[in-house]
């Protein structure tokens, strides 16, 4: 017939002419429609690179570390009377140095020109100890006479407006004026901060009989009420700890203070001591020695005060040149003569022949100057520190990530710098040089503590045992430092993956190979849209769904749960079993809807089965309490470990028996269908036992070895859990791999399928052989795909994971992954701060991830159609 | 149920009765078809069909397109099965058994009927594994015999000298007339008593064609033969036996060198002297 259709549709020439020219508004409407896509396609690309430039414009700075933003020299008059300490306020506006007489010597920062200070009346006395809090802020003077006195050392800032400004002030630069003693800096709002420097001294206490040589000191407490605490040294080696206690009189406003001190024990004979040290809680006091050792004293006891541990800091033969605790008084820094500087914890060390159990444990091996250091100020902010050596050197530092910041080119020629001050801020350095000559650095160090090895590496953080991978972004104290290791969260983020994969590849991929392959495509109309449905299921609803409905349950039945894994394909093995051993005229008949109700059948009993017996795998299994089962307090591992070993052994024992039932088989000759079944059965219960010993023997075997699940993919039970995530998240992503696995394989030709029937297949040989096969790299990608999903997911894990950023396995705990970390601390990110900046890292990691993942499963796709096309 | 061939039984009323000539055998019918009627739905699309495939020969079905050769072929090893709204009436019964009773093992029946499709379909598999697919499918493991039984089949299909360096690469690299060849082989590996061939060469040039005919005639008598072709003069090259269909009916079956030759029935005439079709 097609031949006979053929004539008709040749029109003969000459009747109607068609025109052969393309009309004018198909072309334009071509052109228009060509330009408009190419634009748009254009634009999409230029979007995706913005956001990529934008995120990766944000990140950069985390890595540049710190930078010389301005550099200038200038005099310092009064240093040969000896500087006891350099301070720079919190606006880089005034350096001051404290010197040796009482007397303050004041500059303007920015331009070295001098400014008078009060000098504190010390009536001649000189200052033979100086010592002070760690903001430098609490001075602490110690006399020859064995007195001390406290004082404080401190900037005002006051901010004034312009009306109040005093007449005649001298410009200094663009932004400060002085009247000779204070700073009036012009601030944003048209006002202005009056900055001065007030150095103020209590009476004197008599500590000692002989002259104080070292001094700490250390203020604790409520601004009203403090805790000043000191360590002193004197001349003839006597360690002492004190007390001030001041009451001030309510109605006379008069105060009082009150010294109590303690002897130490005393060091060995011929020790020199070189350093001292105390916490702020007066609980511990270190005292350096010349040679490099430390003794270090528990003085919990204020009363009993014992030696707890001595330890040697330095290398044999090199001087202890400066010791000093960085902020929060977890480091010490100990540098030496030849320019070690490392860095040490007080760390718990069970075993340590020291006698409070804790041992000083060399945590960070910093660089070495090229000579000895002479003087070292730490900062207020973080563990940045700047230290100078003896040839002028001066590095600015960071102990936590283990780096030289930066290395500062001298103003001049090499000379020792007998004052070194860290602004507060971390933003200027001045060095002081006994001439009185004076070099000025302003820095910009906007993220001292991220490189990449603190990102993605271990880094030993203080109070930790070791080093390790730690995400902990903000705490109550000023003195805590942010602790921003990606690895957690990126771990998190594969764990949450991994499980909510290991639940949803196998259901979505039957599910796809069901529908494709097996029921009507009645069914499969109706089946495929009802699962795409699920996909538009927002993730939010699955989330709480997750948390306050399934974790809360899981948590009440955690042995059904698990007894689901078990039962449920049991059941459906069982009922496939069962469905054999009708005879065939029923099978044939009942083949389709009631086959399908036998199924739901099958699953209800697997369900109940498993809220039965899950009492008894409880008991069995689970020493009677899986909870504190899992926390390691009671049974042992060896019904998990049987469980766990069992599918391994019972495939092992279904491949070999298998095998050596072959000629079983053909001894049977054909059979009737019943006895088919029957010694299906009967095979299957062999390899079923032997599957059973087998895993009992193994199990037995790894207990011999010391093997316990706990602690590896089992332990510790919490609530908002893996499982629940892994559940929740794999309901979410089984459509997504459903649909597209369900589209591949669905794509095979129909005349593979019809080949394989043709040579005698099932439909499930037919399925496993040729369809999958054929469809792999589609149901692969399909795979990829749901994983990229499953990476990005934010809204179920920050409901149902419980967000604890540790590094384990265990299905029973929670997790944190990265898209999870940027929703919940995104609102406490100070723009432009290191954690803001390090959630757009989390941003660009977690981009980086699913871009792999999106790119491999294009690279398959593409794979896939090459090899679909040659069909 | 025994088919005479001379006589005529009622097809239809307005097409008259079967014309019956069958060349026989010595071996019998392997394939007896009788009083098969099918629907797709409403519409009916095979009428009363009786023939009884002779065993060992060839038997060619022809006729224009839609006259139900190919549907008539599919029934006999049941892939018709998967279409929606299939009925039929009547029995086909091979070697005794009946297609399609109840307890009836569509599997069984498909290992029993091999069959060869219009486009050649190899898996996207090495040659050796397209070849060894019946019998992996069966559960068979034994190396050697698996071995054997695809070298046996590849040089039935007359395909194993051009293959047999490379059985371990794709079957997709092969030409089209060789993918047929490939997938002859593959039926034949599963040694099913029935090779249906559907329309075997109309996706092959004209060389490809004549070694597949030439290998259709090796296979006679090792096989019983059904072959759909639109091509008469192939029918009247390999067939010994030819039945012509028309709009659902068996109008003539008999001899092959009497059907083109001498046909009994007009429309039969009319066909193969091409006056329609």
């Amino acid at each position: 017939m097609d031949a006979a259709d053929a004539p008709r549709t040749a029109r003969p020439s000459g009747i109607t002419r068609r025109v052969r020219e393309t009309r004018r508004s198909v072309l334009i409407a071509d052109r228009v429609a060509d330009w408009t896509i190419r634009i748009g396609g254009i634009f999409v690309i230029i979007a995706v690179a913005t956001i990529l430039v934008f995120l990766t414009q944000v990140v950069v700075p985390l890595f540049t570390g710190a930078r010389v933003v301005g550099q200038h020299a200038f005099a310092v008059a009064g240093m040969e009377r000896g500087p006891l300490s350099a301070v720079i306020d919190e606006d880089r506006t005034i350096g001051a140095v404290l010197l040796r007489d009482g007397s303050v010597s004041a500059f303007h920062l920015q331009t070295g020109t001098p400014l008078a200070a009060e000098p504190l009346a010390l009536n001649g006395a000189v200052v033979t100890a100086f010592g002070s809090s760690l903001n430098r802020e609490q001075i602490l003077l110690g006399f020859a006479d064995g007195t001390i006195r406290l004082g404080t050392m401190r900037f005002t800032a006051e901010v004034i407006t312009p009306d109040r400004l005093p007449p005649d002030l001298r410009r200094l630069n663009e932004r400060d004026r002085t009247d000779g003693r204070s700073v009036y800096s012009r601030i944003p709002g048209n006002q202005y901060r009056k900055v001065d420097v007030v150095v103020r001294a209590d009476a004197p206490q008599k500590i000692s009989e002989s002259a104080i040589r070292l001094a700490d000191y250390r203020v604790a407490g409520t601004v009203e009420r403090p805790t000043r605490s000191f360590a002193t040294v004197d001349a003839a080696r006597t360690i002492r700890l004190s007390r001030a206690e001041s009451r001030v009189n309510m109605l006379t406003r008069q105060v009082r203070t009150a010294v109590a001190t303690t002897t130490l024990p005393p060091v060995p004979p011929g020790v020199e001591i070189s350093a001292v040290l105390l916490t702020e809680q007066a609980d511990s006091v270190l005292a350096g020695t010349a040679e490099g050792r430390v003794f270090r004293y528990d003085t919990r006891s204020f009363t009993a005060p014992r030696l707890a541990e001595e330890a040697r800091l330095l290398e044999a033969g090199e001087r202890l040149s400066a010791l000093s605790y960085l902020i929060g008084e977890q480091s010490v820094v100990a540098m030496g003569s030849r320019g070690t500087t490392d860095v040490f914890f007080l760390l718990e060390r069970p075993g340590s022949d020291s006698a409070d159990g804790k041992r000083l444990v060399r945590a960070h091996i910093m660089d070495r100057h090229a000579d000895g250091v002479g003087a070292i100020s730490i900062s207020q902010r973080g563990k940045v520190f700047a230290t100078a050596d003896a040839r002028g050197n001066v590095w600015l530092r960071h102990s936590t990530s283990n780096r030289t910041l930066l290395a500062l080119e001298k103003g001049g020629e090499a000379e020792t710098y007998a004052a070194l001050a860290l602004a507060p801020r971390n933003d200027a350095i001045v060095a002081i040089a006994g001439n009185g000559r004076a070099s000025a650095w302003n820095l910009s160090v906007p993220h001292p503590e991220t490189t990449l090895g603190t990102i993605f590496g271990r880094v030993w953080y203080e109070g930790y045992q070791e080093p390790g991978f730690t995400w902990q972004s903000s705490a109550a104290t000023d003195s805590f430092e942010p602790k921003l290791s990606l690895v957690p969260l990126i771990f998190g983020t594969l764990k949450a993956t991994f499980y909510a994969l290991l639940f949803a590849v196998p259901v979505a991929l039957l599910a796809a190979i069901f529908t494709s392959e097996f029921v009507h495509p009645r069914v499969r109309a109706v089946v495929k849209p009802a699962m795409e449905m699920m996909a538009s299921l927002p993730s939010v609803v699955l989330g709480f769904v997750a948390a306050l409905i399934l974790a809360p349950i899981v948590e009440d039945w955690i042995a059904a749960v698990l007894m689901v894994f078990l039962a449920v394909p049991l059941s459906l093995l069982a009922a496939a079993y069962a469905w054999m051993y009708l005879p065939r005229s029923l099978s044939l008949r009942y083949g389709g809807l009631p086959k399908f109700a036998l199924m739901f059948v099958a699953l209800g009993l697997g369900f109940l089965a498993c809220v039965a017996l899950g009492g008894a795998l409880e008991r069995i299994v689970f020493a009677g309490d899986i909870r504190s089962w899992l926390d390691g307090q009671i049974g042992s591992g060896f019904g998990f470990t049987t469980l766990l070993c069992l599918p391994i052994t019972t495939l092992a024992a279904a491949l070999v028996g298998n095998r050596l039932m072959v000629p079983l088989d053909e001894a049977l000759g054909p059979r009737s269908h019943g006895v088919v079944a029957t010694v299906t059965l009967l095979r299957w219960l062999v390899i079923l036992v032997a599957g059973l010993v087998g895993a009992l023997g193994l199990s037995a075997l790894l207990m011999g070895l010391g093997y316990d699940p706990r602690g590896g993919m089992v332990g510790t039970y919490v609530q908002r859990n893996t499982l629940v995530v892994g559940f929740a998240m794999g309901f979410a992503v089984i459509p997504i791999i459903y649909t597209i696995a369900e589209d591949a394989l669905s794509a095979v030709p129909e005349h593979l399928r019809a080949a394989s029937l043709g040579c005698g297949a099932t439909n499930w040989q037919t399925a496993m052989r040729v369809i999958l096969p054929t469809a792999m790299s589609g149901v692969f990608a399909a795979v990829m795909v749901g994983m990229g999903r499953a990476v990005g997911e934010t809204m179920i894990v920050v409901m149902a994971a419980g967000n604890t950023p540790i590094l384990d396995w265990n299905v029973f705990n929670g997790l944190r992954a990265l898209s999870a970390n940027i929703a919940v601390e995104l609102p406490e990110a100070v723009r432009d701060g290191t954690l803001y900046r390090m959630l757009f890292l989390s941003a660009l990691t977690l981009f980086a991830i699913t871009f792999v993942i999106n790119t491999v499963a294009e690279l398959i796709r593409l794979r896939f159609r090459k090899r679909a096309a040659s069909l | 149920m025994n088919q005479t061939s001379a006589t005529a039984r009622p097809a239809s009323i307005e097409f008259g009765p079967t014309v019956y000539h069958v060349s026989r055998g010595s071996h019998g019918e392997a394939v007896e078809i009788s009083d098969f009627d099918l629907w797709y739905g409403a519409k009916q699309a095979l009428f009363s069909i009786s023939m009884g495939v002779e065993a060992g020969l060839v038997t060619a079905l022809i006729g224009p397109s839609g006259c139900g050769k190919s549907t008539l072929l599919r029934c006999l090893n049941r892939m018709n099965d998967l279409i929606d709204g299939l009925r039929i009436r009547g029995r086909i019964s091979v070697a005794g058994q009946d297609l399609y009773a109840p307890a009836a093992d569509v599997i069984a029946i498909r290992k029993q009927m091999g069959m060869v499709f219009q486009k050649p379909n190899p898996f996207p598999m090495t040659i050796f594994e397209n070849v060894a697919y019946p019998l992996r499918v069966d559960g068979i493991r034994h190396r050697a015999m698996i071995a054997e039984t695809v070298e046996r089949s590849l040089r039935g299909a007359a395909l194993w000298d051009e293959v047999k360096d490379r059985l371990h690469e794709s079957a997709l690299g092969l030409s089209g007339g060789q993918q047929q060849r490939l997938c002859i082989a593959r039926a034949i590996a599963g040694t099913p008593e029935v090779l249906l061939m559907d329309e075997p060469c109309s996706a092959l040039d004209p060389i490809a064609t004549a070694k597949i005919e030439e290998l259709i005639d090796e296979l006679r008598g090792q096989f019983t033969i059904v072959i759909v072709t639109h091509n008469m003069q192939q029918a009247a090259r390999v067939s010994d036996n030819v039945a012509f269909m028309y709009l659902g009916r068996l109008i003539e079956y008999g001899d092959t060198d009497t059907v083109f030759t001498a046909p009994k029935n007009e429309r039969t005439q009319d066909y193969v002297t091409g006056r329609f079709g």
